[in-house]
């Protein structure tokens, strides 16, 4: 018990330790970038999120500061995982558009599936998981409620067959964010000028020339290589150090 | 029958002669020969080379490849002659010929195979003359149906500089009518050939006859330095002229006259140019290489802003010249400033594509605030005209510059730090001043197994309800088995009853209770009131007829011990307690009990 004690005690100091560090260097970093520091403010931010932390607005600075530093793939990267994190952020939205505008990209994203996406993307998958399983909850239990007192079955029928629909409606939903989530990955180009290959290995003939921040499909993994496609016909590998991988599309 | 007699005799004997020459004349000899129409043409000309086949054909066709003669196959003709009484069939593969370049060219002897046999042609020399412009006298004899000029407006270029040429087409007032103009060279040593124009067309008289003058302007570019040449230019065309067998009738003939066509070859002289390097003196610092005349705009915006943001710097570099080839002037100067990769854009003002607007957009950011101006830019180039090198400047432009951080802007103000609406931002929205809480990355929720495991505890208690409602309901509709259960209920408790009476020694309240227990017992088994059970119903009712007798003689013995506690109610605690374990065998054995 003493041990435990002791233990927690450590935990909570060390937690507090970690938060004043944390604040510290976020303070330094909203200082360097003050001081038109960019390059140094990113450094410090990414300090940060190299701890394993993360918010959106830690991460909304960061892309400030790479894209003021001249980095659009990383800015690209640091706001698209501050909008997974806060996907009704209007300041997050609007800087990704933004830095999206800047970026020299020949392949256009506006598909059915991307407006599909958009849309999705208002919520979270965890707030997604969370709306689906109220509405399955709601809807076992009021069917269990009318096995219980048949006499409120009538009454309850309604409003049983609108939770059920709900939950299917969120179920869909749902399963279509998580689908693409897990089974899509986005590599945005953090390199500033990169060039595609036909195949994984270095002297490999050219594919197509991308930009920093250019977003493309993941195909496809091999050791440190990726199999990017830029649009359709447009299909290339590059190195993993060029790209970030987000997931979702 | 006469008549078809007459036509069916010629039509046999052609039939005859034709299979005839489908016999393979593997036995007759063949041969195989190469001939020219001519064998000197100026360049511009073509000849046609000929390929004879004489008593067979040749699978393979054998194709001369000559390096600076162009031949195509053009067509095959095949001729049957039957001379006196031989047939013999000749097939003839022509080819146009025609020269890249001056100087005797030998087509090589071509082998074959021609009905097994291995043939082989003689060479053939061709000479290829230069192509001459017409002479002035026999130009201005009036002698020549079509010619061709060619000028230049200066002999003395600069490297780099951009010329337009002028090519003149003149046919003869006679000329009905031309086509097919087609240039078979253009040697052009030391210039790129660019874009081309046709200009108006114009009469003109030279000598005693009128000529018909289509003019073509083209961009020539100067590439090196040294003497070059341009030309002579050779082209084919064909023109249409007056039939000179016209049938006598000079009326009829502007009516009926469709004129005859002939093939023309054209040249022009060659026109030697003196192409000078740029001079080596007073050569500006900035020059990067502009050859022409031009003018230079710049403007940039927006002129206050914060550290970071992006200005825009427009130059606009207008004029003539090699405008494709034309570079951003250097911005080197701009050291507090991050550049980024520039666009350009030509716009071209005249069809030959040497006069126009080059744009370029560079787009740069300050990088601190110590910047109080945008540098000036200046562009130099070297004018072929006057042969001198100039600079255009545009003067630095007052920039105000603020820190990031110091002063909001307006915009986010009033919209509380939110994106503006229906207007195009022009810079990222500044960064936030607050932490927020941070959070470990965790995997999403449904991937989380207690979370998946939790879904299932709705689906569980909706489960659980149904199945209570089902058995709930079979009660309901089951009067027999609720009547069961509310007797096994009652003998529960009845034990429990007898055990306490039979601890606090109380014959009476036991055996009442026994009755009842018995009463109740047995009327559930056999589905009758159990106020009518009594001892005799052990022995008439007919479902306890099927019960074991050791059953039956302990019901008859409660029921007996029941009647004789009324008369001698005096009994011991173990003696009660016997009764009552007698009574819970005896229930058990009944539940087993077939109704």
């Amino acid at each position: 018990m003493k041990f435990l004690f002791t233990s927690l005690f450590v935990l909570a100091v060390a937690g507090k330790i970690f938060a004043a560090d944390t604040a510290t260097d976020f303070n330094l970093a909203n200082k360097l970038y003050a001081e038109g520091k960019f390059s140094e403010a990113a450094d410090y931010y990414e300090k940060i999120l190299q701890t394993g932390a993360a918010s959106p607005n830690l991460l909304f600075n960061y892309g400030n500061a790479e894209y003021k530093a001249g980095n659009l793939g990383k800015a690209i990267a640091a706001y698209r995982r501050a909008e997974l994190l806060a996907p009704r952020d209007e300041d997050v939205r609007a800087n990704l558009a933004f830095v999206r505008n800047q970026v020299q990209n020949d392949a256009p994203r506006a598909s059915d599936w991307f407006r599909l996406a958009g849309w999705l993307g208002q919520l979270t998958l965890n707030e997604w998981a969370l709306l689906a399983a109220a509405a399955f909850w709601l809807t076992f239990l009021l069917l269990a409620t009318r096995q219980i007192r048949p006499a409120l079955g009538a009454r309850l029928k309604g409003v049983t067959i609108f939770t059920a629909m709900l939950a299917i409606f969120f179920g869909a939903a749902l399963g279509l964010q998580a689908a693409e989530h897990f089974s899509t990955e986005t590599a945005v180009v953090t390199a500033h000028k990169a060039t595609a290959l036909i195949g994984p290995f270095d002297d490999a003939q050219t594919a197509f020339d991308v930009h920093d921040g250019a977003e493309l499909s993941v195909l496809d993994h091999h050791g440190d290589w990726l199999q990017v496609s830029d649009g359709p016909g447009k299909i290339g590998w590059l190195q993993k150090s060029q790209v970030e991988v987000l997931p979702g599309a | 029958m006469i008549k078809f007699r007459k036509h069916i005799f010629p039509i046999v004997g052609f039939l005859f002669l034709a299979a005839l020459g489908l016999i393979p004349s593997g036995a007759r000899a063949a041969s195989f020969t190469a001939s020219l129409d001519r064998d000197t043409i100026s360049l511009g000309e073509s000849a046609t080379l000929s390929l004879t086949f004489e008593g067979g054909q040749s699978k393979n066709v054998p194709t001369p490849d000559v390096p600076g003669l162009q031949i195509v196959q053009t067509g095959t003709s095949q001729n049957v002659s039957i001379i006196n009484g031989a047939m013999s069939s000749t097939v003839t593969v022509a080819f146009s010929v025609t020269p890249q370049q001056t100087g005797e060219f030998t087509i090589p002897a071509l082998t074959t195979d021609v009905n097994g046999q291995t043939l082989t042609s003689q060479p053939l020399k061709l000479t290829v003359l230069k192509a001459n412009a017409p002479s002035p006298a026999a130009v201005a004899s009036g002698s020549q149906v079509a010619f061709m000029q060619l000028s230049l407006p200066q002999q003395k270029v600069y490297v780099g500089q951009t010329l337009t040429a002028q090519l003149q087409i003149y046919l003869r007032d006679d000329v009905q009518n031309y086509g097919n103009l087609q240039f078979t060279t253009t040697p052009a040593d030391g210039f790129t050939l660019g874009k081309s124009a046709d200009g108006q067309r114009y009469n003109t008289q030279i000598g005693s006859r009128v000529y018909h003058v289509i003019p073509i302007s083209f961009a020539l570019t100067v590439t090196k330095t040294g003497n070059l040449s341009l030309g002579p230019f050779t082209a084919n065309m064909v023109v249409v002229l007056p039939s000179q067998n016209d049938g006598g009738d000079p009326f009829m003939a502007q009516f009926f006259n469709q004129g005859e066509q002939r093939q023309v070859t054209l040249a022009t002289d060659q026109i030697n140019v003196q192409s000078l390097p740029l001079p080596d003196e007073n050569v500006p610092t900035n020059f990067n290489g502009a050859v022409g005349d031009y003018q230079m705009a710049v403007t940039a915006g927006p002129t206050n802003v914060t550290v970071g943001d992006p200005i825009t710097v427009r130059v606009q570099i207008s004029g003539s010249g090699a405008l494709d080839a034309l570079k951003l002037p250097d911005l080197s100067g701009w050291s507090d400033f991050k550049l980024f990769p520039p666009t350009q854009k030509t716009d071209l003002s005249d069809q030959l594509g040497l006069e126009g607007t080059k744009t370029f957009e560079e787009i740069v950011t300050p990088q601190n605030t110590d910047v109080h101006a945008l540098p000036p830019v200046s562009f130099s180039y070297f004018n072929p005209d006057d042969g001198q090198y100039h600079t255009l400047t545009q003067p630095s432009e007052p920039l105000v510059v603020r820190s990031a951080g110091a002063t909001p802007l307006p915009v986010i103000a009033v919209n509380n730090n939110s994106a503006p609406q229906n207007q195009t931002p022009q810079d990222i929205l500044p960064i936030e001043e607050n932490l927020e809480t941070l959070a470990q990355a965790s995997p999403p929720l449904v991937t989380n197994p207690v979370f998946l495991a939790v879904q299932s505890l709705p689906v569980l208690a909706f489960l659980a309800a149904l199945v209570w409602r089902k058995r709930a309901d079979n009660l309901a509709n089951n009067p027999r088995l609720r009547r069961q259960r509310a007797v096994a209920q009652l003998i529960a408790s009845g034990l429990d009853d007898l055990r306490k009476y039979a601890a606090a020694n109380q014959p009476d309240e036991f055996f009442a209770t026994l009755f009842r227990l018995l009463q109740e017992q047995l009327g559930e088994r056999l589905d009758c009131p159990a106020s009518s059970i009594t001892e005799n119903v052990v022995d008439e009712h007919p479902v306890l007829r099927g019960a074991p007798e050791n059953v039956l003689a302990e019901l008859r013995e409660l029921f007996q011990l029941c009647n004789q506690a009324r008369y001698a109610p005096v009994r011991g605690t173990s003696e009660l307690n016997s009764v009552a374990g007698q009574f819970e065998k005896v229930i058990g054995e009944l539940k087993d009990l077939e109704t």
